[in-house]
This record gives structure tokens, sequence and C-alpha cells, in this order.
């Protein structure tokens, strides 16, 4: 998946298991960027008594390159802390929650927002509510306008959510996993089957969202909103991450933990996929554990990506040209580590500069499109407000990253090159209809209710 | 760690070599501060990470860890 459950050690950890990154100027709001980050991967909606909820345990981190050296200038800390009101039932909830400070909401969890910009610390907001997860008509009636409570306007012009909300990303695990099927061309794999129309595999499950929006003056070196697409500033580097600390003692007989030391980084994620499709198993932990800033020596897994030289293997005599491609691929390192350059898509770029780093590239002066006209193969797509340039709830990344690496975006870096036909129309069969999303803030769709949910009725 | 243990510990890293007095300033002052807070020693070789609550203090010690090490059993 995107970085759900991508490297051996944060797979058994899914509380600090970062998921998804999105960044994008707001659609609704352009003078403002929202990042959303995503963790605990599949939930079913139906997951209770002990239903899912933030780590305390865990810190939460958005971080900001807007120097174009790969390490953080901004970064934002979320802690959270779980309050019980009845520690003597089993129940969730007590009766109907129909608000966040109802008394039948037995297990709350608020949280604190901290900025840390250029080693100033701002506290922003503390004893944040989150909504409750979406149980069911009884015990959650009205789930959109309960969650819509923890919309929250905190310091510096910023609004925050966390909570529960339904999967944004969309993709064909199930084929995919398969020895790399794609269901729409499986007649073409080397265990044929006839071509079949994609399943969303994250149907109905929900994550658990911080979505963040913030004045993009806020986010650039200089303290302006950028106006001018072709600038440096106009750019940032975005990646999020969770932390854990250096020494965890278990208490025997009392069931209690006791944590201590600093703060340890577990799992981390900028462009969809990187350490899913891109690093190989044994280094995907260490990957993790790494600030993105050290990404230089995950370069050569970019320029030389296994699945570019599988796919003439899965599906014999589809992609010659890409068999024959054995140059190191700079269009790939382009997208994924630093930016796009002037020069190569015409009134474009999302470059950082030389310091390789698994970032989103977003360009804040690239203006919103439309939801209407919106393409959700992003830049490939001839939409230069979508994926490689930041990434929107929407954007289909895998088709982007599967025809990327298939070599359509080669000729970029190398005009003799001819993508082979197959390249520019590969895909998992799933677009943007595959979900469901909302128009504002935090843009992720509301989640199913676990009574609402047949277990894998996938689209 | 039992108090009586902790005490003993905190004792021994106070009277140590150069090194392990910022260690023992650290310990020290957790416990007279909150004596419930636990501390959390982490020795690798010569070097050893104490922890209390967020803090971390690392420093080298070759006696300290040796002595550490040998109260381990080992």
């Amino acid at each position: 998946m995107s970085s759900h459950r991508e490297a051996p050690a944060i797979s058994k950890d899914p509380v600090a298991d970062n998921t998804d990154t999105y960044a994008f100027v707001s659609p609704d709001d352009p003078d403002t960027v929202t990042i959303i980050s995503n963790y605990l991967p599949l939930e079913a909606p139906f997951g209770g008594p002990n239903f899912f909820e933030f780590g305390d345990d865990v810190r939460y981190e958005i971080h900001i390159d807007n120097d174009a050296d790969g390490a953080p200038e901004i970064t934002y800390e979320f802690e959270f802390q779980t309050a019980v009101r009845n520690p003597d039932t089993f129940l969730y909830n007590t009766g109907p929650i129909g608000s966040l400070d109802s008394a039948n909401w037995n297990r709350r969890q608020f949280y604190t927002v901290t900025r840390v910009k250029n080693g100033h610390r701002q506290l922003l907001g503390r004893g944040l509510a989150c909504p409750p997860c979406n149980i069911g008509p009884a015990s959650t009636p009205n789930y959109a306008s309960l969650a819509a409570e923890a919309v929250h306007k905190i310091g510096a012009g910023h609004t925050v959510f966390a909570g529960q909300r339904l999967e944004g990303f969309y993709v064909d695990l199930g084929a995919i996993f398969d020895l790399g099927d794609l269901r729409p061309f499986q007649n073409l794999h080397l265990a044929a089957m006839a071509a079949a129309h994609g399943v969303n595999a994250t149907h109905d499950f929900s994550v658990h969202s911080i979505a963040l929006k913030v004045p993009k003056h806020e986010l650039t070196r200089d303290g302006t909103a950028p106006k001018d697409p072709m600038a440096g500033k106009s750019v940032i580097g975005v990646w999020t991450a969770a932390s854990r600390r250096h020494a965890t003692i278990r208490n025997a007989g009392t069931g209690s933990v006791h944590e201590a030391g600093n703060w340890v980084q577990v799992s981390r994620l900028g462009n969809p996929l990187f350490n899913e499709v891109i690093v190989p198993l044994g280094d995907k932990d260490r990957w993790n554990s790494l600030p993105a800033q050290d990404d230089a020596q995950f370069v050569h897994y970019v320029e030389h990506p296994e699945l570019a030289g599988l796919l003439p293997v899965l599906y014999p005599g589809v992609f010659p040209n890409l068999a024959k491609l054995t140059a190191a691929r700079a269009d790939l390192v382009a997208i994924l580590m630093t930016g796009i350059p002037s020069g190569i898509v015409p009134g474009f770029q999302n470059f950082t500069g030389s310091s390789p780093a698994d970032q989103l590239r977003l360009n804040m002066a690239i203006p919103p499109t439309r939801r209407a006209a919106a393409k959700a193969l992003g830049l490939i797509g001839g939409d230069p407000a979508g994926f490689p340039n930041g990434r929107r709830v929407f954007d289909d990344v895998v088709t982007v990253e599967l025809r990327a690496i298939a070599g359509v975006t080669y000729p970029l870096v190398n005009k003799s090159y001819t993508p082979d036909a197959a390249a520019s129309l590969v895909t998992d069969g799933l677009g943007a209809n595959s979900t469901r999303y909302l128009p504002h803030f935090p843009y992720l769709g509301t989640p199913v209710g676990g009574y609402q949910t047949k277990p894998l009725r996938a689209a | 760690m039992s108090d009586q243990t902790r005490r003993a510990f905190v004792k021994r890293s106070a009277t140590a070599a150069a090194g392990a007095t910022v260690i023992g300033a650290l310990i020290a002052s957790e416990a007279d501060a909150t004596t419930s807070e636990p501390v959390v020693a982490y020795v690798r070789g010569s070097q050893i990470s104490v922890m209390t609550g967020e803090r971390e203090v690392t420093v080298r010690d070759r006696r300290l860890a040796a002595q550490i090490i040998r109260a381990g059993g080992n």
C-alpha cells in the first residue's frame, strides 16, 4: 500500500504506522496549505470494544523543509492523552454520543499541538478533542456533524483535526501483491487470466488522520505568501513521521508500561510507496528510523527500481523498451528525491536542490485546480496542482508511479527514449471515484460506521 | 528496580569517575524530585545511556559500566 504495513518492524506497530501523507493548496481556502498525515492502517470500522485511537505513547510529527537542505525548518508535534470516564465498564460508550463532551462517551482522547520553528517551540493548542470512532446509528447517530465539532482553530491561523477518517488511498492490493497482477491487463500476465476490473482493497476501511491547515506565509522561508511558481522559495518539502521513546519497560503483574528517554523515529513517509516499493526488505526498518536528509544512501534504489525490472518479466513482450533501459532513472530521482527542475515541464518546477530526500514537494504558488477539472493523474495528466506537486487526497498515485516506473517519464531526461505503448496505459483499474471525499477541511471522507459496514464488500 | 537498589545505584554513580558525575547528578536530581520516577540505564560496552522521563544522558565510563554489568550477574 502507500505505506501501510510497508516494513517488517512497523507492520507490528499500527498505532505508529504512518500510512499516507498529503500536502496541497487548500482548494476552498487557497491562501493556505493543508497537510494530512495518516496512521493506523486498515481499521475495520467495527473493531470494538476498544475502538481505534492514537497512541498516548507516540509523538506524531509533520516536517517542513523550506530552504532545500533536506532537513526540517518547521516541525509540528502532536501528542495525545486518553481520558477514561468510567474504568468499571467494558463499554466505549454507555449511550448515544451526541457531542464531544457527552457523558455517554467513556474513552475520549485529547491532544496538544506544538510548532518547532527554527529551534523555537510554540504551543499552538492544547486539550483539543478528537471525535469518537464511527460506531453505528445507536451510538454515533449524527457522525458527520459530531466529527465536524473536532475541527479546531488554533494559534497562528492554523486549523487542525485529528481523528478517524475514511481511507482515501485506493489500490487493488489483492492483485498487486499476487505477483504484480494488474487486473485490467492480467490477460498479459505470466499467470494469464481474463482481464477484469480493479478491486479497491481499502474500500470502507478507516484510518486515523492528523489534518493541519496552515497559512502559506507561515511555511515559507521569508514569511511571505509565494506568488511566483518559478521561484525557489515557493516550494516546500513535506514529510511526516512517528516516534517512540528510547526505552520501554513492561512491568510484570500490573499490565503497566514505563517509557523513558529520547524520542526515536519509528516511521516516516514523504512520497507514497517509497519505502513500500523502492526500498528492499533488508533496509526498510532502517529507512524508517533515519531522517530524510540522510536519504542520499538510498538514491541507487530509485535509480534502478526493482519493479522496473519485474514488469518485463511479469508481462512478457509488453515492455521491450523498458527491458533494455539500464541507465540510472534520473526521472524518478527528480520526481521522488529532488523535485523537478525548471525547464523540464513548461511553467512548472518543484525543485528543492541537489540534497536528495524523500519528501512531497509542493509548489505553493501553483493555484488549486477546481475539483471538476482536476486530473487524478496530476502532473502527468496535465494538472500541475496534483502529484507529484504535493499530493491531493484523490490523486491516483498508484497509476502515476506505475506509469513513471514503466518508463513514461524517462523521456523528460532522455528524449531519445521511446516508452513502451503499455507504459502510458498501465493501471490497477481504480480511480478517484473509488472512495469518497469532502470538499472542505479535513477533505478525507466521513468514516463508515461499524454497524453499517459489510466486511470485504469491495467496490 | 527497587528503591533500595536504586539508592545504591545512585550512590555508586555519584562517587564514580568524572563522566559518571553527570549521570549521578541526573539520577540524584530526579530521585530527589520524584522518587517514584524510574530510571533506565542502557549499557553498550563502556557507553551508558541513563533515561528518566524525556531526559537522556549518555556518557562513556568503563568502570561504571563494568559495575552495572557485574550487578546484572554477568
